[in-house]
């Protein structure tokens, strides 16, 4: 593969630098449904280009994936911004799949991934955009409190974080311990940086919904999420949860 | 049986499901569902222990693929019934004491995954499932300790343990790993029986395969059971509701010495492992106790009570007393449990009265009045040196005659030593009026302790690890070179004899503090009153992180 086409690729496969342009474009879409295709799309047509080039990545990228993963991480920490979180999440997540493709076997069901990794950072959008139109911005502290004022709210927000950040039995869990598990006997230091990205996500995921769901109720006479939207969410999450245990059934 | 193993960890879900559908129509009758289901998973989890106790051989049973597999064998049998009598009566105590707090059903729905996350732990057959439970404990036990939404300290302190926690799950995730490429089975005792025909078959960066994953094992279980660095979590963790503390001190903090249990198979492998994990669980213990002293606040002073048993519990397992271990945990968790429950009413009851019976025993142990003549020290030391070996003597050699060759018999023998004879020791110096009869009733104590102690750890032992051969590499696997064993017990054995005759030579002379020593004396009291300073090291480096991370994303302006 030559450094053109990796770069491109990095374009889609976040790379840093390349991946401000994602976080830049995420941030500025103005209409809720445009994030969500993205972040669908994206990764997608960055697995298409690797996968079409059918040639393994250079030595190089796996370091500077890791590296790029474990930055936004790593910024993840301080942001309360719902939407620029999921953008750096995304950012985060995504570098990953470079291991992926890099991993041999796992090269097939790399577009699987993506979708496992994806599908909860779209649902996030979908509950930032709610957040935005009860409160006028999707942010930690803003009003805060969710688990009062809006408890069914506040509990689909903290399974889909949970979700994005590789909880079990989502299916990132299920690429995070697989990620490890291939990186463990060969690379250990790999499979260390890989922890300690998880763990920033733990913490990261927690920074923001400490942010969100605690401390008293705040904006009084908003709506909470409808029972039907709520069951919707869960039929969802419960899909994700299948689908993760179902593809772990099968890679084993 | 494999149904019944299965049932277990399967009701509390179910539990789990009906509160959170049927919340509203249930209402306050949430906790009963909740205490409904969780008897039920007790008695079960009883009649599985009923039949491991009779003889029944391990079985494992299984969704269907490689992963999911539930294991029926007498380690995960016992702790499942503990899991559930602990549960059972966290719930039972719930009830009432929960019924005035927001997010009734939501508790009871947490208590219940926990309940089953606990079970499915120890029950686990296989790798995944186990990091699975593993990591699922972590994640349930931040929201349970932040039920109640409003306080954003109880979600502060939430985060210390689960960030803890997840540096616990980190090394058990590489150790699955090296596991998994080695031998090519997420299966336990798949896993367990290739190691067991060709120990020396794998490595990892030139060691041992068994020496890599013991020690990553070790960290799991020291992150999990707040040893020494890794503990700050454990005492600062009050905020969440009475019955979460109880269990996560008598039922989750414990999984340290589960886990070491569990991988009993690698460690019989390993040789320079154990021994670490005794030192590391010696340290959390003095630490611990150390700083559980200088404690004003009952709760935390119990929190670092929690953290040297659990130094106790670890080094044993480092002893290679593993089935102590066990033992210990789980008479940690009866009367930790029951400390817990029980610390609010007493602290109620005592304001008004202290409950406390003036009696003769009373007088005599609490209103002591001096002997007129003190007995001849010398009588007493060697009655202080002598009495207590000889307790500790008959009670092992009635478990077994070759009990004295183990080097990790001989270190429980010289701390149960040092504790008889400091029991001793303190009774004289309490100048009763009658010393006979204290020191009388110290000795039956001891013995009582002793005799209860040994038979029942070998009874354990015999049940957990039927195989001698098994038993009796554990403690292979734990000794150290001869010469350094005999110079580290002559040492220590020197030291503590020198703190005594100190003591002796202090008290009796009455000797005033010169201004070096009160210095020092002063100095390690701020030392321990600011628990060595390792949270507030830690708080440091996340802010550091944290200044970082800002610092980053106004350089990239968020991008």
């Amino acid at each position: 593969m030559s450094i053109f086409s990796c770069l491109l690729a990095g374009l889609f496969l976040p790379l840093f630098p390349s991946s401000l342009v994602f976080n830049a474009v995420l941030r500025r879409l103005p209409h809720p449904w445009l994030p969500m295709v993205l972040l669908l799309v994206w990764p997608q047509i960055g697995l298409m280009l690797v996968l079409a080039l059918e040639a393994s990545p250079p030595d190089w990228v796996v370091p500077w994936a890791l590296l790029t993963s474990a930055l936004y991480a790593l910024r993840a920490l301080t942001l309360q911004d719902v939407r620029l979180w999921i953008g750096f999440l995304a950012t985060s997540l995504w570098a990953l799949l470079w291991l992926v493709v890099s991993g041999g076997g796992w090269a097939i069901a790399a577009p699987l991934h993506a979708l496992g990794l994806s599908l909860p950072l779209v649902l996030l959008c979908l509950l930032g955009a709610g957040l935005t139109r009860r409160f006028g911005a999707a942010r930690a502290g803003l009003p805060g409190g969710l688990a009062q004022s809006l408890p069914r709210y506040a509990g689909v927000l903290v399974v889909v974080v949970l979700a994005v950040i590789a909880t079990p039995l989502f299916p990132a869990f299920f690429t995070m311990l697989g990620l490890v598990l291939h990186a463990a006997p060969a690379v250990p230091l790999t499979a260390l940086a890989l922890a300690g990205i998880w763990l920033l996500w733990s913490w990261a995921g927690a920074r923001l919904l400490a942010g969100l769901v605690v401390g008293p109720a705040g904006g009084d006479g908003v709506a909470d999420l409808s029972r039907l939207a709520a069951w919707g969410y869960v039929g969802v999450l419960a899909a994700l949860v299948g689908a993760g245990i179902y593809g772990a059934m099968a890679l084993t | 049986m494999e149904r019944l193993v299965v049932l277990v960890a399967v009701l509390p879900l179910g539990s789990a499901l009906v509160i959170q559908l049927f919340s509203r129509r249930l209402g306050g009758r949430a906790g009963g569902v909740s205490v409904a289901f969780a008897a039920v998973t007790f008695i079960l989890a009883a009649a599985v222990l009923w039949q491991a106790l009779a003889g029944r051989p391990p079985a494992i049973t299984g969704l269907g693929g490689s992963w999911g597999l539930l294991l029926f064998d007498p380690l995960g049998s016992l702790m499942a019934v503990v899991i559930a009598g602990i549960s059972l009566i966290v719930h039972v105590y719930s009830v009432r004491y929960m019924a005035e707090e927001p997010g009734y059903a939501r508790f009871f729905v947490l208590l219940d995954l926990m309940t089953a996350a606990l079970l499915v732990m120890v029950a686990a057959g296989d790798l995944i499932t186990l990091l699975i439970a593993w990591h699922l404990i972590g994640v349930l036990l931040y929201f349970l300790l932040g039920q109640d939404t409003r306080s954003p300290s109880a979600y502060r302190y939430g985060l210390w343990t689960l960030l803890t926690y997840r540096i616990g799950d980190l090394p058990l995730v590489l150790a699955a790993g090296l596991l998994y490429h080695a031998y090519g089975t997420w299966s336990l005792p798949e896993i367990f029986a290739a190691m067991a025909s060709r120990p020396d078959g794998h490595a990892v960066l030139g060691l041992a395969l068994p020496e890599v994953v013991g020690a990553l094992v070790a960290v799991a279980a020291f992150a999990r059971s707040a040893q020494f660095l890794l503990h700050t979590w454990l005492p600062y963790t009050m905020d969440g509701p009475t019955p979460v503390s109880a269990l996560m001190h008598a039922g989750i903090v414990n999984a340290g010495g589960f886990l070491i249990n569990r991988f009993a198979p690698v460690f019989v492998h390993t040789d320079g492992v154990l021994p670490w994990v005794f030192v590391v669980g010696l340290l959390s213990a003095v630490m611990g106790s150390m700083l559980m002293l200088t404690q004003n606040d009952i709760k935390k002073a119990l929190g670092y009570s929690t953290m040297g048993q659990m130094g106790f519990m670890i080094m044993e397992c480092g002893i290679g007393a593993f089935s102590l271990a066990i033992y210990h945990l789980i008479a940690h968790g009866l009367f930790k449990g029951t400390l817990f429950l029980g610390a609010g009413s007493v602290i109620h009851g005592a304001r008004r009265d202290d409950g406390v019976p003036k009696d003769y025993l009373y007088t005599f142990v609490v209103e002591r009045r001096p002997a007129r003549q003190r007995q001849p020290w010398l009588l007493m030391a060697a009655i202080t040196l002598a009495v207590p070996v000889t307790i500790l003597m008959v009670a092992h050699w009635l478990v077994s005659e070759d009990y004295f060759q183990k080097q990790g018999a001989i270190v429980l023998l010289f701390f149960g030593w040092v504790t008889g004879a400091q029991l001793i020791f303190a009774t004289y110096r309490m100048r009763s009026q009658n010393p006979w009869r204290l020191v009388g009733l110290g000795v039956f104590s001891f013995a009582v302790v002793v005799l209860g102690y040994t038979l029942i750890s070998h009874a354990f032992d015999v049940f957990l690890y039927p195989d001698p051969a098994i038993r009796l590499q554990i403690y292979d696997a734990a000794d150290i070179p001869l010469l350094r064993f005999d110079v580290l017990v002559g040492v220590v054995t020197a030291v503590i004899v020198l703190g005594w005759l100190l003591t002796y030579y202090g008290e009796r002379h009455d000797a005033p503090r010169g201004g070096q020593r009160r210095r020092v004396g002063a100095t390690a009291y701020a030392l321990v009153s600011r628990e060595f300073y390792v949270a507030g090291i830690y708080d440091r480096l996340a802010r550091g992180l944290l200044a970082i991370s800002r610092r980053l994303n106004v350089w990239l302006r968020w991008a």
